[in-house]
């Protein structure tokens, strides 16, 4: 981001949240709250929660004086005063918030990357990493970019672009940040959360790949507000933004079936904003992406954190794989040094309604016909904003984004592998809830159940070659996609392919073989791995899907 | 623009088109113009428009009931949907997917449009809604459900409907079309229930008239919709319906009128059947849809395939196929085992269809229709 559009951010983004809380209505009793002290206090309690819990980010010392310094001028204040203390507050949150561009620096982080992508995966130091693998893979063999690559060039040049790809590691960014790199396409604006900016030397190349920093931990709604602005005058500005519509990576394995509706919403707000300003560009394309890993860097906590009720509400995991440098450069060093590969693919772009959209950059309607996409929000004759019906069209656009991740999925050998041994372990405990088959099936350690995480090769392998034909024959349709290496590998060769990569990352391999037969190492990794292929009726094909409610 | 007393701006009349010139079209179209001075009606056949047109009539339909003079009909599609705000279908379910696929073209987003047809494009088991949403660009899409007769609501008696919509803007719009001193809309934001029980509502309605046909009393007719409810809302709630939409003007209210009055096209083929007539003599003897007869196949089908029990439906259906005689039908449902009245089943439909892109602050809108 430019230092001029920064700072030209910083002061649309806190008049416009003043403006909306300014233009609520007053209090009919001067005596009572009034909605600014409301807000304001609301804040200042969420703030003092986050403080309070001493596991602040950034400098709490700082924020305690700040809060302490708002709530002391809160009570006695004029409406005026009040008025002046919201606008302190939302400067405070969008200086924070706004991302710093150097174009300089952008330049020197980009052509570091192809060197390699280990760099920016080491979130400890450089020399550590030289030291364990001083010679590094070079990522350009190992990124692949598929879809509507080319659409995604033209679509730039018509309008102002959202990429919102699947979320499953914290590699998507910086796999995300490469693959634009490498279509020759400047960084596009996302926000970050601050655990990926702890590290100073990725903080630093992140801050010039495009991110803005996003504190998690602030759950005020009036900094979700700003949050929201912010996205949404990058967009009116011209940035192309990077939104994980899942809103965090997805913990069980599966490609993301609930969005997080209010950031998606800001491409729409902003492409009213635009018709409303006779911006020369007004569209906004939302492009949807899907990134394909063999093995993921967090899986082993992902799939913890899913299974345990507690865990279901923990929105952010600051203990996993990411902040330990040894994974990563271990999880660097054995994924990308085989032949395994990272798949990038873009899917087909819609506009803020759902509305497919073709490379012209042109709106249709279900029969493909070309459509004017800003009659949907006029209101008599002149574009406008309307809440509840934008809420709508943003649900919508929900929707349709869900099918389209669903469509752009694409399967590797170790999803397909982990997917036919669950399926046919659990076909064999048709009674057991997934706990207890997860418990069931283990077959690692001095407790194994023997026979029951066994399977024979032959058997794994003829269940194998079914999925495969099935997979393919959605493949065909459009419904799903398959790595490049399923396009016509045998069965055998998929299991092949897919213990070995099973065995090299993992704490434990996920399936291990013992002469003829297959077992179980990881019960939970294997249900995370199988979760990529939930929500295509493939289960049918193999076994019968155990109910997550413990019986 | 004039002020309401609270001194709001009061927004102009819409614009308003209706497709479909049988009873139901015309009546609302009727009180379009009656609300508002002017409405135009699209219909095909050439006789039909003129008779409008010059007599204020529409005998084939509606017998001599006068129609308001600001009521024009054409025949020419683009020229009666493309000027609208707000377009109400109220064309027969199996015409309905022609009918906006034709229109399509000369549509926009901003447009409203309203679906007052009570049925299922039956092949493929999809709601009215959904058959536009698939044909057109609309997003702005209502269902008008509710205990109107077109002859009572020609006559002038009083009588409300409910239109449900997503868009709250749809409701508004709606509401001040067709209101009037006669006629009340209430608003719902359950689509998805409204257009069932509207659909659902005409089966019980045959099988009221199988009662009152076979001279059985008011205690059967009052079981009879009673259980009737229990399965539109066993049904309704398995696709996505809220229970206490079933409950409102679309599900008791249409209910109630439809399996009692000698009125309803639905009601009287199961009347005639019950009388010994054969069905293809009783449909060939009507002008108007009886949408039931096509509808229950459906139904059933669908609910087989669902695992719902709907007995009555079956019931109705066998009839309808010729593989029993209505009298049969209720031998049978009485010789039925005990049950409970409500089932724990009946109350928490498994799997019942939720909000994909829900959990946003943001997100305001209601289940969405699960039912295709």
């Amino acid at each position: 981001m430019r230092a001029e559009d920064r700072a030209l951010a910083v002061q649309t983004v806190s008049e416009r949240v003043c403006q909306q809380f300014l233009a609520l209505p007053p209090a009919d009793d001067e005596s009572s709250r009034d909605s600014l002290e409301a807000i304001l206090e609301d804040t200042i309690w969420h703030e003092r929660k986050r403080l309070e819990s001493g596991r602040a980010d950034g400098d709490p010392d700082a924020d305690r004086s700040f809060w302490r310094s708002i709530s002391g001028r809160l009570h006695k204040a004029s409406h005026a005063e009040r008025e002046q203390l919201l606008s302190q507050v939302v400067r405070r949150f969008e200086t924070e918030i706004a991302g710093h561009f150097d174009p300089r620096v952008y330049d020197v982080a980009t052509r570091l990357i192809p060197v390699g992508l280990g760099l920016l995966l080491n979130a400890a130091s450089p020399k550590l990493l030289f030291r364990h693998f001083p010679r590094l893979p070079d990522v350009t063999d190992r990124v692949f970019l598929r879809g509507e690559v080319s659409a995604l060039r033209t679509l730039r040049d018509r309008g102002t672009v959202i990429l919102t790809p699947t979320h499953i590691s914290n590699l998507d960014s910086v796999v995300v940040g490469w693959s634009l790199h490498a279509l020759g396409l400047p960084p596009f604006v996302y926000g970050a959360g601050l655990n990926l900016f702890r590290n100073p030397m990725m903080a630093y190349f992140m801050r010039n790949l495009g991110a803005y920093r996003v504190d998690r931990k602030k759950t005020a709604p009036l900094y979700r507000q700003v949050l929201k602005e912010h996205s949404t005058v990058t967009l009116e500005q011209g940035y192309d933004n990077l939104f994980f519509p899942g809103g965090t990576r997805a913990r069980s394995g599966m490609v993301e079936k609930k969005l997080k509706l209010g950031l998606l919403g800001c491409g729409l707000r902003a492409y009213i904003n635009n018709l409303m300003s006779g911006r020369e560009k007004p569209a906004i394309y939302i492009v949807p992406c899907s990134i394909a890993y063999p093995l993921v860097l967090e899986a082993e906590h992902l799939i913890e954190d899913h299974l345990q009720e507690k865990g279901k509400s923990r929105y952010i995991i600051e203990d996993d794989e990411f902040s330990q440098p040894r994974r990563v450069l271990q999880f660097v060093s054995n994924v990308l040094s085989m032949d395994a590969r990272i798949t990038v693919r873009f899917g087909r772009a819609m506009d803020p309604f759902g509305n497919p959209v073709d490379e012209e950059g042109r709106s249709l309607d279900p029969k493909g016909r070309p459509i004017d996409p800003s009659r949907y929000v006029m209101i008599d004759g002149q574009p406008a904003h309307l809440q509840q019906r934008d809420a709508e069209y943003t649900r919508e656009l929900g929707k349709a984004l869900i099918k389209s991740l669903h469509r752009e999925n694409v399967i590797t050998s170790t999803q397909l592998l982990a997917f036919c041994v669950f399926r046919l372990l659990s076909r064999g405990h048709p009674d057991l809830d997934l706990y207890r088959l997860l418990r069931q099936i283990d077959g690692s350690g001095a407790e194994s159940n023997g026979n029951a995480s066994a399977l024979s090769v032959r058997e794994v392998e003829q269940a194998l070659e079914l999925l495969l034909d099935h997979v393919r024959r959605l493949a065909s349709q459009g419904d799903i996609h398959l790595d490049d290496e399923l396009d016509s590998a045998s069965a055998t060769r998929v299991l092949q392919h897919a213990l070995r990569r099973f065995g090299s990352y993992h704490r434990r391999a996920v399936i291990m073989r013992r002469a003829d037969s297959l077992s179980v190492g990881d019960p939970e990794l294997l249900l995370y791995y199988s979760n990529r292929l939930t929500g295509y009726d493939l289960e049918q094909t193999i076994g019968h899907q155990p109910s997550e409610a413990p019986s | 623009m004039s002020e309401t007393p609270q001194g709001d701006p009061v927004p102009p009349h819409p614009t308003v088109t209706v497709l479909g010139g049988g009873a139901w079209g015309t009546s609302l179209a009727h009180l379009a113009a009656t609300a508002s001075g002017r409405a135009l009606l699209w219909c095909r056949r050439s006789d039909q428009i003129t008779e409008i047109n010059q007599r204020h009539t529409n005998s084939r339909y509606l017998q001599d009931a006068t129609l308001h003079s600001g009521l024009e009909a054409v025949d020419d599609l683009r020229l009666a949907v493309s000027g609208a705000n707000l377009i109400i279908v109220a064309v027969p379910s199996q015409h309905l997917r022609q009918v906006v696929s034709d229109a399509s073209e000369h549509l926009q987003g901003d447009q409203m449009l309203v679906t007052a047809t009570k049925g299922f494009e039956v092949d493929t088991f999809t709601s009215m809604t959904t058959v536009v949403r698939q044909e057109t660009c609309l997003r702005k899409l209502g269902v008008l459900s509710g205990p109107n007769l077109a002859v009572e609501v020609m006559a002038g008696q009083p009588t409300a409907s409910v239109v449900a919509s997503r868009h709250q803007d749809v409701f508004t719009t709606t509401a001040r079309a067709l209101m009037g001193k006669r006629f009340r809309v209430y608003g719902s934001d359950d689509p998805v229930g409204v257009e069932l029980a509207g659909a659902l509502k005409n089966i019980y309605a045959i099988c009221a008239g199988f009662v009152d046909g076979a001279g059985l009393g008011a205690n059967t007719r009052a079981a009879l919709i009673t259980r009737g409810l229990a399965e539109m809302t066993r049904i309704g709630t398995r696709l996505g319906a809220r229970p206490l939409t079933l409950l409102g003007l679309a599900g008791v209210g249409d209910l109630v009128v439809t399996c009692t009055s000698s009125l309803s096209r639905n009601y009287s083929v199961g009347f005639h059947l019950a009388k010994g007539e054969k069905l293809s003599e009783i449909l060939t003897s009507r002008v108007s849809v009886a949408e039931g007869v096509r509808t229950t196949e459906a139904v059933t089908r669908h609910a087989r395939r669902l695992g719902v029990e709907m007995p009555i439906a079956e019931g109705v259906n066998q009839v309808l196929n010729g593989r029993t005689r209505p009298l049969a039908v209720l031998v049978k449902l009485m010789a039925r085992k005990a049950r409970y009245e409500i089932e724990r089943s009946d109350l928490a439909p498994p799997d019942s269809p939720g909000d994909d892109a829900g959990g946003s602050p943001m997100d305001h809108g209601p289940t969405p229709p699960a039912w295709s």
